[in-house]
């Protein structure tokens, strides 16, 4: 574990929030490696018990926020909004959702009634 | 009471809230954006589910909403009936009266039955009577007639003339000055009119005296009518009132997992946009399995999920939006 690449960015946020670690680990790996974002940073969300990761798809200029957590976790509403306002409130962020076997799907959770893409 | 004030009758049984006046019906739809669902069936055909009519039902959360408002603007207001103490014990004179009506509606239609025999019976084996020589004779000079215009090249519609001697043999009774084109699309057609009524022509039904309510209050004081009494049922009160607020009309949710379809107009005339499902506080637990299956489930079917976060304590809703976010 020491040794892989995204350790040294992630091991003070994953002793601090060792419950989320796993989700934060996978999410972070996925982001960076398998979606290539760019200018990938960890911010600190206190209130939701973990971190949430900051960064760009690839050839874009928009700051977009992932929360990690797994597909046992019960949330809630205030959870999410308490996600909302720790990141300033964005229009969206987008929810990474890890299973065990290590696979990972994102959701788009957008503040108030927004219209679904014709 | 001003007399052009329009109360509509939610007539209330066993809890439940039906519109048995088609007019009420109409005005709920296009001036309160309410729809409720048609649940009558046809009495000799009470398995079909195709074409229903009334009564139409109501959610629990458009009753409350219409009553609420009371519409003053409007010159309408809902009100509860109580509709099983509505029917009051009929008096000696009322019964016969009914009796006399139902003997004659009984002998009508026992006449109507033998007028239909008679026919039936001297037609079979095509029967050369002058009555069916008369009809096959129209009917095949009409056919010939048409086959003619179509080999002119006309239009058979146009020559309305040729079509009435048919048309005028089974509408009977019918003036010949009175046949405009649809009566003759109607009376060849199938088209077969109902007679519903509810029992409020009745004249023991007196809806007014002491069993009609306008507050959800004294429906409950009396009763008839328990809901919103739960927290979960202020919160579906509450989200619904306040999807009904920004103009989108609500359907039942149930196919796409949510409490509520919603949609950005008449559902006759739009595809919902959301499918919603309401969260009773900021705090009732939300399980991530649930975003993965109402966002996966939404964008197959072009809709985004809607969760609705109600606070009991601000009565106030907020609204997060979910879909798939097309990685990953």
């Amino acid at each position: 574990m020491e040794s892989h690449p995204s350790y040294s960015a992630l091991a003070p946020i994953l002793r601090k929030y060792p419950r989320a670690a796993g989700a934060l680990f996978q999410a972070y790996n996925d982001v960076v490696f398998a979606q290539q974002w760019t200018d990938v940073e960890v911010i600190e969300l206190e209130a939701c018990g973990r971190a949430a990761i900051k960064g760009r798809k690839p050839k874009t200029e928009i700051d977009l926020h992932v929360v990690p957590c797994t597909l046992s976790e019960t949330v809630s509403f205030a959870w999410l909004q308490d996600a909302f306002t720790l990141l300033e409130n964005p229009a969206g962020i987008y929810l990474a959702i890890t299973s065990e076997d290590a696979s990972i799907v994102y959701y788009k959770i957008s503040q108030g009634i927004v219209k679904p893409p014709v | 009471m001003a007399a052009d004030l329009q109360r509509i009758r939610l007539r209330i049984s066993n809890k439940k809230a039906y519109i048995w006046d088609v007019d009420d019906i109409s005005t709920v739809r296009s001036k309160h954006h309410i729809c409720g669902i048609l649940t009558g069936t046809l009495p000799h055909l009470s398995q079909q589910n195709a074409f229903l009519g009334i009564p139409l039902v109501l959610m629990p959360e458009e009753v409350v909403l219409l009553v609420e408002n009371g519409f003053p603007l409007h010159l309408e207001y809902a009100i509860l009936v109580d509709d099983p103490h509505a029917h009051h014990q009929p008096n000696l004179e009322q019964l016969e009266k009914w009796n006399v009506e139902q003997q004659e509606v009984i002998k009508q239609q026992i006449a109507v039955l033998e007028a239909k025999g008679a026919k039936e019976s001297t037609n079979t084996g095509r029967a050369m009577s002058a009555e069916a020589l008369r009809k096959r004779q129209a009917r095949e000079e009409n056919r010939a007639a048409k086959e003619k215009l179509l080999q002119a090249g006309g239009d058979p519609e146009s020559l309305g003339g040729l079509l009435a001697p048919e048309v005028s043999l089974e509408a009977g009774s019918r003036p010949q000055g009175q046949d405009t084109p649809e009566s003759k699309t109607l009376s060849s057609g199938h088209t077969v009119v109902i007679p519903a009524s509810s029992t409020s022509s009745l004249d023991w039904y007196d809806p007014n005296a002491s069993c009609s309510y306008t507050t959800i209050a004294a429906a409950k004081a009396a009763g008839i009518w328990d809901y919103p009494s739960t927290l979960q049922e202020r919160a579906k009160c509450g989200v619904f009132r306040s999807l009904w607020e920004q103009g989108y009309f609500m359907g039942g949710g149930i196919k796409f997992g949510g409490d509520y379809l919603v949609y950005p107009g008449d559902p006759l005339r739009y595809h919902s946009h959301f499918a919603a499902s309401v969260l009773d506080s900021p705090l009732s637990s939300l399980r991530t399995m649930e975003i993965v299956a109402h966002g996966r489930l939404g964008t197959a079917t072009k809709k985004a999920h809607l969760l609705c976060g109600w606070d009991d304590e601000k009565k106030d809703v907020s609204y997060l939006t979910i879909e798939w976010a097309g990685f990953g």
